[in-house]
Formats: C-alpha cells, structure tokens, sequence
C-alpha cells in the first residue's frame, strides 16, 4: 500500500505568512530507498499566540519527531518514550536559549512562562502487511480524523463542539509541567484500509470540521478530501471566516490541515505546486 | 457583543482608576502594606502580565492593548487633590500609553525576595508607585479618563470594547461634579462603544479589614455602603470573563456584576486577571 500526504495552511487573517505559528510534518517510513513504504509518521503543532517564541518551539518539536533523515531522538508513541522525549525537547529549548534577553519581561517570559503548543503525533504501520494501523499520541486540541468513504470513524482526541478553548494541553517548555503532561497525554490507535483518509487538523480547523460535519458530514469530507492546491484550501478558510452564523463560522487563528490517504496502488499521477 | 478578540490590528484597551486618597494610608489587613502599596503592587502585577502576553518573539512586543492609568485624590506631579496620569519615570503624564513603549520605560526594575525557599530574588519592573493624600474625586477621574478613551474608542471602532478598572477604598467625595452625580459619570463611561459593544466599567472597594469580601456577587442585596452604589455602576460580566473566574474557581452566578467588595489583597489581583483577560489573536 502507498501513502499520499499533503499539508495545507493559512495564518491568521492580519498576519503574514510567516507568522504562521502552526507546523505539519510527515512522511514515509521505508526500510530501503526504492522500496514501498512499511509506514508512516507525521505531526502537527500548534504554538500559542501568548507563548515565547512559538515558532522556535514548533519548528524544534516537528524536526525532532518528523521522520527525517538524522531525526535519531524521534520518540516511540507511548507514555515513558513521550515523558523522555518532551524532558529532551526541554533541555534543548534551554541549551539554545537567547542567555542574553532584550529586557527584565522577556528574561521572566522565557523563564517563567517559556513556549507552549499543542500536539498530535501519528504513526502508520503494516503498510506492507493486510492490515494497516494508526497509531497515535495527542495533548491538547490538535484532532485527527480518520475517515472512510466520507464517513468519520474516528476522533482522536474524542473531542466534541464544545471541548475547544483557549486553554488546552500542550507541550511546554516548563519543567514543571513534564509530569502534567506525561499525565495528560492521550493515546489512540485504529485499524485502516485503501482509501481511507486520515485529516490532522489544528483547533480552528477541527472545531469547524467538527460542526460542519454535524450539519453535512459527506459534504465535510467530499470537500476535504478533494483540496488538491493550496489557493483552494486558503479561498474555503477565507469563506469560513467570513461566515455571517457565529455557531458556524471558522475562528480566526492559524489554520493547518495535514491529509494522508492510503493507495492501493501507487499513485497516477505526481502533481507539484509552484 | 464581547466576541471580538484581540489582535495588533484591532487592539483592546485597558484604564485603571487608582484611588490615591489619604485613606489609602491604612493597613491592609494583617498584611505589612497600605492599600496603597498593595494596591500599586497588585497593578504593578497585573501590567507584567499584559506585558508578558505581548512578549511573542524575542526582543519585541506586540501591540496588543493601550493602556491607561489615572490616579485620583493626590496627585504627585501637578500637586495638591485631582486627576492625573499615574504612570511616572518616563511615562510621566502620558494618559495612554502601548504595550510596547510600556514594556520598554517601567520607572524602575526592583528585586524583590522569591516565594520560593531558596530561589534568588525576582526582579519586578514598577510602573506605578503607591501614592496617598487628600479626598476621593472619582467622577473627575471617571471624567478624565472618559475624554481619552472617547478618543481611543474613535480610533479604534471595530476593537473589544474599553475595559475600566476603578479601584477605591472609600466613598466618592465629589458627586455630583459638573451637575452629574457618579451613576451618570459611570453612564456616560458605558456609553462609550466600539461595535462590539459598550465599554466595561468594573469596581472593587478595598478593605482594611480582614476577611468578609465578595466578588463577581449578582447582586448588592446586604452590601453596607458604598457597596450598593458602585454594583450599580459595574457592567455585567461578559461571557468570556464568566468563564475566566469558572477557570479560576470562582463560582459566578448569572447576573454577576464586575464587582467586588472588601476585598483583600488576593482578591484584588484575581479580580484584575479575571477583569483583563481577552483572547488575543495575532
């Protein structure tokens, strides 16, 4: 079986592209250049607004778990691995720390409050085998779904319309949050098949898909699933915002949608966006 | 109403009114501070937080809110009893003022020893000094402070509403001024709007007597004065500050006013959190 992976994004409205302060990350996982893949593994993070340096924080954590080549500190999916690799993500915030800050605030800021983002990691196994799984591990309000002939089969985390906030878990580069987070990690697997698609979305996004999928699942997905550039994906976001219904409307925040879909076979055709 | 977040386009705006009478003199409760200095503290804090959130990237802040400080009762630069801005050092006289020039011109960065056993001193920067002499003029103060932030909200139309923090130990010694008493100085504050809505005005009274003191209360039912007259004139807390005391464990009942009463220091710094926190977008 074959993967098929695209990532879409679009800050905020008023921000410029660079202020994006979400990333996704995936790829995949093959024993041999040449071979079909045996997996796959991505992420998806989002750093707070209120957080030091988001962008440092998220760019560290997606190039740390990402299945790049040298990523050799990419943490198995289970507590104690995770609990390890969040203490490594923090001594290396801390050892490539500014040491000099611009004034008292920002000492205290880095210090005291330090980054923050949410997580969801995932892994796809069996890929060469008959029966594909995903595997994955969150904190916070990232959502991935897995979905079958436009159907949702699974949220992970479990997450409803109203569980999303401007508080949730995250990974933070506090050591004194290492055992709240290790305690609060979330853990979810599920079994696939060809076709099937998994979406990793950050909060504005899924909290949308969460409530438009309550009014019009198969349109939700059909829609999601069709996105093949990036100009589509960022004119359905600019619509959303402007939604007049509050109820439905897409917040304003960072917006990122990682899309994986299982091929039976490979691929017709390559498309590449300029 | 009280939907928009905040964002460097359309950024919010925060006033605090500082009583700066002669009764602020007085100790508060068993603690080593007047209200005063337990008051400037607690403001002191609550800027460093607001502060904090602007501090994004490294060596900037982002300009999320303008901020306004007017101390009434003595006032240290002009002399003798009024109205003035409390900000000093640098920011002297200025009645509103960005978060980032903010961050940038504190009066002084003071070490002070840590909660922690142990730990080294933590330094605090200060931008308001703990000041006291005179009556409580707040309507002059209710009136200055309109005249800017009927400024700000023109600046800034599509913006979260003005929130208004007054924070007093004592019963107002000037109303009516100008042929308005406080409820219609308060009135013409809320009716200052931006299209989100109309402007916040929350009150606290301080007490140097320990224990007994409410906050967010529904209602003024038992309050001695000036409890019944400053609820009156506090704004209902809107939905996303109802949250923001669920999330501090306050138990707030529909209804509930921005509002507290007899408050010890502790509660004057939870009611500023809760009373200055709006989700910031960009």
């Amino acid at each position: 079986m074959q993967i098929q992976m695209v990532v879409f994004s679009a800050p905020k409205a008023g921000s410029a592209p660079g202020e994006w302060e979400d990333r996704a990350c995936g790829g995949a996982v093959t024993g041999r250049p040449g071979q079909h893949p045996s997996g796959a593994r991505l992420i998806v993070v989002d750093g707070a607004t209120e957080a030091y340096d988001a962008q440092r924080w998220v760019d560290q954590l997606v190039t740390s778990f990402a299945p790049t080549a040298g990523a050799t500190s990419a943490p198995r999916l289970e507590r104690a691995a995770m609990r390890a690799w969040f203490a490594l993500m923090q001594d290396r915030w801390a050892l490539e720390s500014p040491g000099v800050f611009d004034s008292v605030i920002e000492e205290r800021k880095f210090t005291e409050v330090g980054s923050f983002a949410t997580l969801l990691g995932c892994e796809v196994d069996g890929l060469d085998g008959r029966e594909p799984r995903w595997h994955a591990v969150a904190l916070g309000d990232t959502v991935l779904f897995h979905v079958r002939d436009c159907r949702l089969l699974a949220t992970f985390p479990p997450l409803g319309p109203d569980d999303f906030g401007s508080r949730p878990e995250g990974v933070s580069t506090l050591r004194s949050r290492l055992d709240r987070m290790s305690d609060r990690l979330l853990i979810g697997r599920g079994t696939l098949a060809a076709g099937d698609c998994l979406f990793a979305a950050t909060d504005a996004m899924a909290h949308w898909i969460i409530r438009a999928a309550a009014r019009d699942e198969e349109m939700v997905w059909a829609v999601l699933s069709a996105i093949a550039h990036p100009v589509v994906f960022g004119r359905l976001v600019d619509d959303q915002r402007r939604v007049g219904n509050r109820a439905e409307r897409m917040k304003n925040d960072d917006v990122t949608l990682l899309r994986l879909r299982l091929l039976a076979d490979d691929p017709e055709l390559l498309v590449t966006c300029l | 109403m009280y939907d928009k977040d905040i964002s460097r386009t359309d950024p919010g705006c925060i006033v605090f009114l500082l009583d700066r009478s002669d009764s602020m003199k007085q100790q508060w409760g068993s603690s080593q501070e007047t209200l005063a200095e337990g008051a400037a503290r607690a403001l002191n804090e609550i800027l460093l937080e607001v502060c904090f959130r602007s501090q994004g990237e490294p060596g900037k802040a982002r300009h999320y809110f303008d901020v306004g400080i007017f101390g009434y009762g003595m006032r240290p630069v002009a002399g003798g009893e009024g109205v003035e801005s409390a900000f000093g050092g640098a920011l002297a006289g200025r009645p509103m003022v960005g978060l980032p020039e903010l961050r940038d011109k504190p009066i002084a960065v003071r070490e002070v020893p840590s909660s922690d056993l142990g730990a080294p001193p933590s330094r605090v920067p200060v931008w308001v000094e703990p000041v006291y002499g005179f009556r409580t003029p707040m309507c002059q103060a209710m009136a200055v402070a309109g005249g800017h932030i009927y400024d700000w909200v023109t600046a800034h139309p599509a913006s979260f509403p003005p929130i208004i923090i007054n924070i007093t130990d004592g019963m107002v010694t000037d109303s009516p001024n100008s042929g308005a008493t406080l409820e219609e100085w308060a009135r013409r504050l809320t009716s200052l709007q931006t299209s989100d809505g109309p402007a916040l005005l929350f009150n606290i009274f301080l007490s140097p007597a320990h224990g007994g003191g409410v906050l967010f209360p529904a209602s003024a039912r038992g309050l001695p004065a000036p409890g019944p007259n400053l609820f009156g004139i506090s704004s209902p807390l809107p939905p996303l500050m109802i949250a923001n005391a669920g999330h501090a464990g306050f138990a707030v009942e529909a209804g509930a006013r921005g509002f507290g009463f007899n408050a010890d220091s502790r509660m004057l710094v939870s009611f500023l959190e809760i009373g200055t926190r709006v989700e910031l977008r960009d």
